[in-house]
């Protein structure tokens, strides 16, 4: 056993919130290293994301990434059965031949109010979620609770009719919220959507009103980065080595080792220990509860630890195209889009119905996008690629994935997009569908579930990822979760990688 | 025109709540009249003759909401009411055996164990867990639902009891409140049980009378709804009421004619009437009209404003808010005349548990497939469904020897689809017949010779509910139990305490605080408001919190 360096702080999981968990200290002087077992650094950012939307203004400023929240957001298509697609951009609702769409109103003034409420909310997802022992009277709580008292003074604010309306939808079903304000259709089954996405819920599920705001945090425009995810992969990547981060990929962490309840180092797959005063671990909490050995945690966190919600709904799938598709109907410019099949609120739900039972889709929600008509680089020889995530499919079928499931699984998709596409199926060259058990395998996200813990209301702010370990800080002195498990949660936001390194830095472990 | 008579206050519908609200106000000294559409008192808590010899309690058919603190100011044992636990349940599977829910403690930790050893003492920390959520919520059922969008100090004061009542359950335990209020039964189940034929027994509390399947957020706390109650004390034990579920109703209007009050039945409300934004009274279908100064409805929120109140005297909001109010039919039922008692195979004879609820359903994912089902408008093929057979322990249901059993269906819509057409028109007899059958077949499951024993059968679909009883979509709670209609959201935020847009007229039944279910809090609760708007409050008994 060789120690082959000493840090100040280790950051489990190369990601994109272990890259800003570390960015963010290395700034404040210390000395930090990131481990990676994967041999590219970005985790499911550069892996299953295609898009980019939500992050954080203030992570974005800190890090010197302004540039990726900036340029034009693409606009959403739904693609309707009847040929007249509906054209989202912004608040703004139109048909995609140009002609005004009956609900535009409707939506704008849902998608106002959605805005509205996400910004009340989004105040929290920037601190550590208040915590709620010691109560009223103590002072090491109070400027927690403060930040909650700040939120009820500004719902106050919304004025009575508002906050009324805050307090009812807040937990309530995306299904109803949408259907109350329009009929049903391409418009009412994109909301719904984007209210399940990367979840396993379906619209009709209380809670996915929670989540269209969560979507909605930084306005949700959607944003395709020149290079695509690899290079907000990689923008990540050099904000940290800028920062003065020490970037190790290509061996993963096997063990945090603990002395005396606190944390003094971590050793390599390959036995190399590296000291260190404090541990930040972006991967998955369970994950890191073994690394630490399951022994310094209490029976009750094991237990809650093992009955984290985090199945995985989400498969992506990446088609090399001979040429460009085209959808009848749809210009040039509006091929960049990002296509949305959710034909109708009720579509969605069926499409949740199948995974509830660990079946294959058989009419799943798709959001797609073909990269390489926004962005030169990225294509070559002539060559286009569509990306498509698949919402609804199954961690591991009855009786595990082989070929014929992949390919019944791929084989839907293209179905469902040829419908729109003609011709599509023979312009497909090399299919490549990665199953959330694939995800899981690739960056470690538990139950490849895109948030790494689902985002239900009983898993959110002070119960995220499990009750009594909602505040980073992981049972072990100087142990801390910077991933999306953690507050506030999923998507490239960066902030649960920002927040943990803030918290630790206020907790003093390193001073 | 036919009468014309003046009252301090008219309630309409002779619902639990609104004899409930009648009851308080005629015990304060006021003048009240009840007016009720149908020939007899009870809405949904009733108990006919629809068989001769046999009487069924054919919608609400067990109690244990039934707040203590309103049959003791009520006096309503004096009345009649007497009601009796029983002792316990079971699922049947289809292989011949059974899981069996004892109220005693031991014999039902051995039953567990028979099935799964670690689910014993997953039962201990679950039970722990509901018992804590109930004491910590039946502290507001008899209390308006805190406004937090109000500055006024009575609504503070509910605030800050709220917060208070929330404080003191320390902080792990807020946790815990906060996720068992959010999360789905199945979910909460799976944290804590192994074996899936428990896991589906207990599971059917959480699903009863929604439009939400076991995996849906927000039924964990359906569940705890349904084991809020008490018989005498003993939190989450249900029980008959002697004389079926009318015995409730019938308590209840006997207290209300003792107090000095009027009941009119055969003619419902055609109108609320109001001038200069102030309710003046009611008009009967029959032509009748009756003036009072305060009119309280124990018919559903839509109901009440959508079909008998004019809209112009609703502000706009109002009126959307209770149109987009969510009252969903997911229930059916069966009244079965048996000429005797079936054999139950699996179970050894006289086994205590066939005297209480009785299930077929085996896991989680079967009854969340009903679910998928009633989503797409039809009724479940596999359905849920409890059933009872309280004449066991009721003689007074059915002539000797005999039996009365009522099974509870979960899910069966209110609009049926049909051809891809969905309308409640679609119940006929037909499609009657074969969800019944569809029932009958999986009862087979517990009762093999079930058919040969059925002397009569009374079909109710969510359709013929709302017919008779004037329930909206025949939903049994008045309203969805989801957090966008709860508490402060019942049913109309800014309106949660019984008061509507019109000065003068209350809500009083289930679409109100604290909702569903043979309660009567909202009527007391309303009672309440009522006699503190007119400077009578402390004419209400008082309830220690």
């Amino acid at each position: 056993m060789s120690v082959s360096a000493t840090y100040d702080v280790v950051v489990i999981g190369g990601g994109h919130n272990g890259l800003t968990a570390a960015a963010t200290l290395a700034k404040k002087g210390k000395s930090v290293c990131v481990i990676e077992k994967a041999e590219a650094f970005g985790g499911m950012a550069r892996e299953v994301a295609h898009l980019l939307y939500n992050l954080h203004p203030k992570v974005a400023r800190e890090l010197g990434l302004g540039a990726l929240n900036e340029g034009k957001p693409l606009s959403t298509i739904s693609l309707a059965e009847d040929g007249n697609h509906v054209e989202i951009s912004g608040d703004t609702v139109r048909f995609a031949d140009g002609a005004a769409h009956p609900d535009a109103a409707a939506y704008a003034e849902m998608i106002r109010r959605l805005k509205k409420f996400a910004g009340v909310l989004g105040q929290l997802s920037t601190k550590t979620p208040p915590k709620l022992d010691g109560g009223l009277t103590s002072l090491a709580t109070l400027g927690e609770l403060a930040g909650l008292a700040k939120m009820g003074l500004d719902l106050k604010r919304l004025g009575k009719k508002d906050m009324n309306e805050f307090l009812r939808v807040i937990l309530t079903n995306a299904y109803d919220l949408v259907l109350d304000e329009m009929p049903d259709g391409p418009l009412a089954g994109a909301l719904c959507a984007d209210a399940v996405r990367g979840n396993f819920v379906g619209p009709r599920s209380p809670g996915t009103v929670f989540n269209l705001m969560y979507r909605l945090g930084q306005g949700g425009d959607v944003r395709l980065p020149k290079g695509g995810m690899i290079a907000v992969a990689r923008a990540f990547e050099d904000a940290a080595r800028k920062a003065g981060v020490d970037l190790r990929a290509g061996q993963g962490v096997t063990r945090v080792l603990i002395e005396n309840d606190t944390v003094n180092g971590v050793e390599l797959e390959d036995g190399t220990v590296i000291n260190t005063r404090a541990v930040l671990s972006s991967a998955a909490p369970k994950a890191t509860m073994e690394m630490a050995g399951i022994e310094h945690f209490d029976v009750e966190a094991a237990r809650r630890m093992r009955h984290m919600r985090c199945k995985g709904s989400v498969a992506k799938l990446t088609l090399t195209l001979k040429d460009a598709p085209s959808i009848k109907g749809l210009s040039w410019d509006q091929m960049k889009s990002r296509f949305l099949i959710a034909p109708s609120a009720a579509a969605v739900e069926r499409s949740f119905n199948p995974v509830k039972y660990n079946e294959l889709p058989t009419a799943p929600v798709i959001e797609a996008v073909i990269p390489t008509l926004s962005d030169v680089e990225v294509a070559s020889d002539g060559r286009h690629i569509l990306s498509a995530n698949i919402q609804h499919v199954p961690h591991t079928p009855e009786g595990g994935w082989d070929d014929a499931k992949r390919r019944h699984v791929i084989n839907t998709v293209v179905a469902q997009l040829e419908t729109h596409m003609p011709g599509l199926a023979a312009l497909v060259e090399s299919p490549d569908l990665l199953t959330p058990a694939d995800i899981e395998a690739r960056t470690g996200a538990p139950g490849g579930h895109w948030h790494h813990a689902e985002m239900g209301v009983d898993q959110i702010l002070t119960v995220r990822p499990v009750n009594g370990m909602a505040h980073y800080r992981f049972a072990i002195g100087g142990l801390y979760l910077c991933g999306a498990a953690a507050h506030p949660g999923g998507d490239v936001t960066g902030l649960p990688g920002r927040n943990s390194a803030l918290q630790l830095l206020k907790d003093g472990v390193l001073s | 025109m036919g009468q014309h008579d003046t009252y301090d206050a008219i309630i309409a519908g002779a619902g639990h709540n609104g004899l409930t609200t009648a009851c308080y106000l005629a015990k304060a000294g006021l003048k009240v009249l009840i007016v009720e559409k149908n020939d007899w008192i009870g809405g949904a808590s009733v108990s006919r003759s629809l068989h001769d010899g046999w009487t069924y309690s054919n919608c609400s058919y067990v109690c244990s909401l039934l707040r203590r603190e309103i049959v003791r100011d009520l006096e309503l044992p004096r009345f009649g009411l007497q009601v009796i636990p029983y002792e316990g349940g079971a699922s049947f599977t289809p292989d011949g055996d059974y899981f069996a829910y004892y109220s005693d403690h031991d014999a039902l930790r051995r039953e567990m164990f028979r099935h799964s050893p670690a689910d014993v003492d997953a039962y201990e920390r679950f039970s722990q867990t509901v018992i804590r959520q109930c004491r910590f919520i039946r502290p507001f059922l008899l209390r308006n639902a805190p406004d937090p969008s109000s500055l006024r100090p009575r609504d503070l004061n509910e605030l800050l009891f709220l917060l208070k009542k929330a404080h003191g359950l320390g902080a792990k335990e807020l946790g815990e409140t906060l996720r068992f209020w959010t999360m789905s039964i199945g979910d909460f189940l799976d944290e804590h049980f192994e074996n899936d034929l428990i896991k589906a027994h207990i599971a059917g509390a959480g699903i009863i009378g929604t439009g939400l399947g076991v995996y849906s957020p927000g039924t964990a706390y359906v569940l705890l709804h349904h084991y809020m109650g008490d018989v005498d004390g003993a939190i989450g034990a249900w029980g008959f009421a002697r004389g079926g579920m009318g015995a409730i109703a019938n308590a209840l209007g006997a207290c209300f004619e003792e107090a000095g009050g009027t009941i009119v039945t055969g003619s419902g409300v055609d109108q609320f009437l109001v001038k200069d934004g102030k309710t003046v009274g009611v008009a009967l279908e029959n032509g009748d009209t009756y003036q009072a100064p305060i009119v309280a409805s124990n018919m559903d929120v839509k109901r009440t404003f959508l079909n008998h109140t004019e809209t112009k005297h609703l502000p706009e909001d109002f009126t959307r808010a209770v149109k987009r109010f969510k009252i969903r039919g997911s229930s059916g039922k069966l009244n079965i005349a048996l000429d005797s008692l079936p054999e139950f195979p699996a179970a050894p004879k006289g086994s205590p548990f066939l005297r209480g609820d009785m299930h077929c359903s085996q896991s989680l994912n079967e009854l969340e497939r009903a679910y998928d089902d009633w989503k797409e408008g039809h009724w479940s093929k596999d359905p849920y469904f409890d059933m009872l057979i309280p004449s066991q322990i009721d003689p007074t249901l059915a002539p000797p020897g005999k039996h009365m059993m009522t099974v509870f269906v979960q899910y069966a819509p209110y609009d049926l689809e049909v051809n891809g057409v969905r309308s409640g028109e679609n119940w006929n007899d037909e499609t009657r017949k074969a969800f019944a059958d569809c029932v009958f077949d999986k009862i087979e499951v517990a009762m093999p010779d079930i058919r040969k024993h059925v002397l009569h059968a009374e079909i109710r679909t969510p359709w013929d509910i709302e017919k008779e009883v004037g329930l909206t979509e025949g939903n049994i709670f008045q309203g969805e139990l989801t957090f966008d209609q709860l508490l402060f959201n019942r049913p109309v935020p800014g309106y949660a305490q019984y008061r509507t847009p019109i000065d003068g007229m209350y809500l009083v039944g289930s679409s109100a605080h604290p909702g569903g279910g043979v309660m009567a809090a909202p009527g007391a609760n309303a009672a309440r408001e009522i006699l503190r708007n007119i400077g009578k409050g402390d004419l209400m008994p008082k309830h220690a919190a």
